[in-house]
């Protein structure tokens, strides 16, 4: 059996066009180098189906098989889906701890402690005055000053309390942007269910979708870090994505089920949200302990300015001085130069209402370093596990420039071997048996 | 997992080392223009509360210190009008031995009772003395004058309640004078008293006979002296008042500077300390931008040509 004159340009050709397509990968590549979410690619080079020789040994007779060149099988994505997995659990923690923090740092700032504008400096204020009324009973200008620096105090807890009220509605606001019918989430699963559409055609066309895959793992990154993402991935190519604690899978094949109901438990940015927008959140909680600063504050000073109460309402937002200045209480007795009552009430400082409060800005700082410290912990893993993917799957272009001139000098070697055959093909056509022409 | 290194991840890393590096700038440059370590709450949670605390006491602090000092003057102002009482007091005295020498006619022992009126009439003005406004010796009935002018308007106005300045968390001095124990509410009372012996001396001197002259010299002198003690008694009260006021004064202030101490131990920064770790801070930045630029150009391409 012999070999066909004109294989060997076919084997040579075979290698040009493979070289060819490895330098078309590396120039994709390239140049999706900052493309986000991108993933590298590999030709995937296989030699092609050997000839098969059936007698090729003059000797005894054996067959053998002669290699026919080079092909490319596939455009392989060098991505691992354990890494993206751990990327999405850990991009969930850091949007819910980014979100914590933002937000209890906003509500610390409306405490605005330490500071002379805080209630604290307020409340100490409102006991000065009290203890210069004891000093000039008598004084109409020391009860002006003492019923303005009690509304002093009621107005700092009206404004902390409504400023506090403000970052709930905030992140209320926010919970129902993102998860409206024109919000993140709405949109970036009705784009997984059509990448999904698209993904499960082309791989029935036998077509490998990876840059289709790398959109559909970037919307998945996004959307990690809105709340908890469970991927699935079917046997068709498509993503079944579970979403928060919604009941029914976000996108399944190329359907969308929203919008669905979440709880705090849902995770990430929507969790923290719902968490910090319900009473029983952390910010709840501080709006809990300022109405019972104010409760103290109001019960201690209207149980020793007992003519009529100096305060009425019993929390932050309803508190108010409910006295004029000609009716502040400075003694039981009655007489102008008794003082035991402003006495009493300058000695409630370092008091109830004080105690309380400094424990609730205690509270307030320690669970705005937590978070703060949670998100840098988060921000860490993040940026380790994302580290680990870009190591996997990210583009260096010194490789890439390296892979451009092997597969250069693969295709010029290729075109070398193809000019050898030339050669050849030249002294059999044109210088074979022509003596004597 | 990172035994390959891609360019986006250099970039990436090294972008976020000069972000850390300036963000531990900016802290530090916080720290030093604002003096204060405690920016918010979550600098220091507790440092915060105590801060809430410490200022609150050194509020307070002051105004136990103004309580006392107002208190002082208070006092002082009292002690003069008593001081006073017990100058005229003594004159009397010397009044009523001159009138007793028997060696007076009927004028001259009319020009001592005039005296001796006149100094009661100022006696009950000294009484009538005002601090920022307020009788001091009214009791609590601190607007209204202890004693009116004129002869039949003897009587005492005022209480014998207590005027108390706080001087500290639930320590209080009495700083009211009871000086109507010593002036009693004249004639008209029969109390025996001050005024009511200034009353009769004069009364005596102007009726003139020897058995007047021997009432004054005898009942009176003794009465006048009897008040006399007690006056002392109340001038020694009033000391003794300014005294306590004192030292709770120096208390207070003694407060002061170790709570001002604790207040700047929790919350001052340590200027030094954040200076150097600033200077260091900035090498670290400085470092990092300088790495940033020479890593991120390098690359194969530099070399292919």
């Amino acid at each position: 059996m012999s070999i066909p004159t004109l294989q060997g340009l076919q084997t040579a050709l075979s290698g040009l066009l493979a070289d060819q397509q490895a330098i078309d990968v590396a120039g994709h590549n390239i140049t999706n180098a900052n493309t986000e979410g991108y993933s590298r690619q590999v030709a995937v080079l296989q030699t092609n189906e050997p000839m098969r020789i059936a007698a090729l040994s003059p000797t005894n007779g054996e067959g053998g098989q002669l290699g026919t060149g080079v092909s490319v099988a596939t455009y392989m994505r060098i991505r691992n889906t354990y890494l993206d997995a751990q990327y999405r659990t850990q991009n969930t923690g850091l949007g819910a701890a980014t979100t914590q923090a933002n937000e209890l740092q906003q509500a610390q700032s409306a405490f605005d402690e330490p500071s002379s504008a805080g209630l604290s400096s307020q409340l100490s204020a409102f006991w000065s005055s009290w203890g210069e009324l004891a000093d000039a009973p008598s004084s109409e200008a020391a009860k002006v000053s003492v019923v303005s620096a009690g509304k002093q105090v009621a107005d700092t807890l009206h404004e902390v309390n409504a400023q506090l009220e403000m970052v709930q509605a905030q992140a209320a606001q926010q919970y129902t942007a993102i998860t409206g019918p024109s919000g993140e989430v709405q949109a970036d699963a009705k784009q997984i269910a059509q990448l999904n559409h698209q993904i499960k055609l082309s791989l029935q066309a036998k077509q490998q979708p990876n840059d289709l895959e790398d959109r559909r793992d970037l919307l998945l990154d996004k959307l990690s870090e809105l709340g908890n993402i469970t991927v699935t991935k079917e046997a068709d190519g498509t993503d079944t994505v579970a979403f928060g604690n919604a009941a029914q899978p976000l996108v399944e094949g190329s359907e969308v089920n929203w919008p669905q109901a979440l709880t705090s438990a849902a995770g990430g940015k929507l969790g923290a949200l719902l968490e910090l927008a319900s009473p029983e959140g952390a910010i709840g909680k501080y709006r809990t302990s300022l109405d019972e600063v104010a409760k103290t504050l109001a019960g201690s000073v209207n149980a020793l300015h007992t003519a009529t109460p100096f305060f009425t309402g019993t929390t932050a937002a309803t508190i108010a001085v409910a006295v004029k200045a000609s009716e502040v209480q400075t003694s039981k007795g009655g007489t102008e130069g008794d003082n035991e009552v402003a006495l009493a009430i300058a000695g409630l400082r370092g008091g109830g209402a004080e105690q309380q409060y400094a424990a609730l800005i205690a509270q307030v700082g320690s669970d705005v370093q937590s978070a703060k410290s949670d998100e840098t912990n988060a921000q860490a893993v993040v940026s380790a596990v994302n580290g680990q993917r870009q190591s996997v799957s990210g583009v260096s272009l010194d490789e890439e420039m390296t892979n451009l001139i092997t597969f250069q000098r693969g295709y010029q070697s290729s075109a070398r071997a193809l000019t050898s055959m030339d050669e050849m093909l030249d002294t059999l056509i044109n210088h074979t048996g022509v003596v004597g022409l | 997992m990172s035994d390959r290194i891609t360019t986006n991840m250099v970039i990436g890393s090294t972008l976020a080392d000069i972000n850390s590096a300036q963000l531990a700038m900016d802290r530090s440059q916080e720290e030093l223009s604002s003096g204060k370590t405690i920016q918010e709450p979550s600098d220091n949670p507790f440092g915060a509360s105590q801060v809430i605390g410490l200022q609150s006491s050194l509020d307070g602090l002051s105004t136990y210190e103004k309580s006392a000092q107002s208190g002082v003057s208070w006092l002082n102002t009292a002690s003069g009008a008593l001081a006073n009482i017990n100058e005229l007091s003594q004159r009397v005295r010397e009044l009523v031995v001159q009138a007793a020498n028997g060696i007076n006619n009927k004028a001259d022992l009319e020009d001592i009772a005039d005296e001796v009126q006149q100094i009661t009439e100022t006696v009950k003005q000294d009484a009538n003395t005002q601090y920022a406004g307020q009788y001091v010796f009214s009791g609590t009935l601190t607007n209204t004058a202890p004693y009116g002018q004129g002869e039949g308007n003897d009587a005492f106005q005022g209480n014998e309640g207590a005027i108390e300045r706080a001087v500290g968390p639930g320590a209080t001095v009495n700083i009211s004078v009871g000086l109507s124990s010593v002036l009693g509410s004249g004639q008209g009372s029969g109390d025996g008293k001050l005024l009511d012996t200034l009353r009769s001396i004069t009364q005596s001197l102007r009726e003139g006979t020897p058995a007047a002259i021997e009432a004054v010299s005898g009942a009176d002198l003794k009465s006048l002296d009897t008040n006399l003690e007690a006056l002392a008694n109340v001038q020694a009260d009033a000391g003794a008042a300014t005294d306590q006021l004192n030292t709770g004064l120096t208390r207070v202030q003694d407060l002061q500077t170790t709570t001002t101490e604790q207040l700047s131990n929790v919350q001052d920064a340590n200027i030094a300390q954040v200076a150097l770790e600033f200077s260091n801070q900035q090498s670290a930045y400085d470092a990092a931008l300088r790495a940033g630029a020479s890593i991120v150009q390098e690359s194969l391409l530099e070399f292919l040509h």
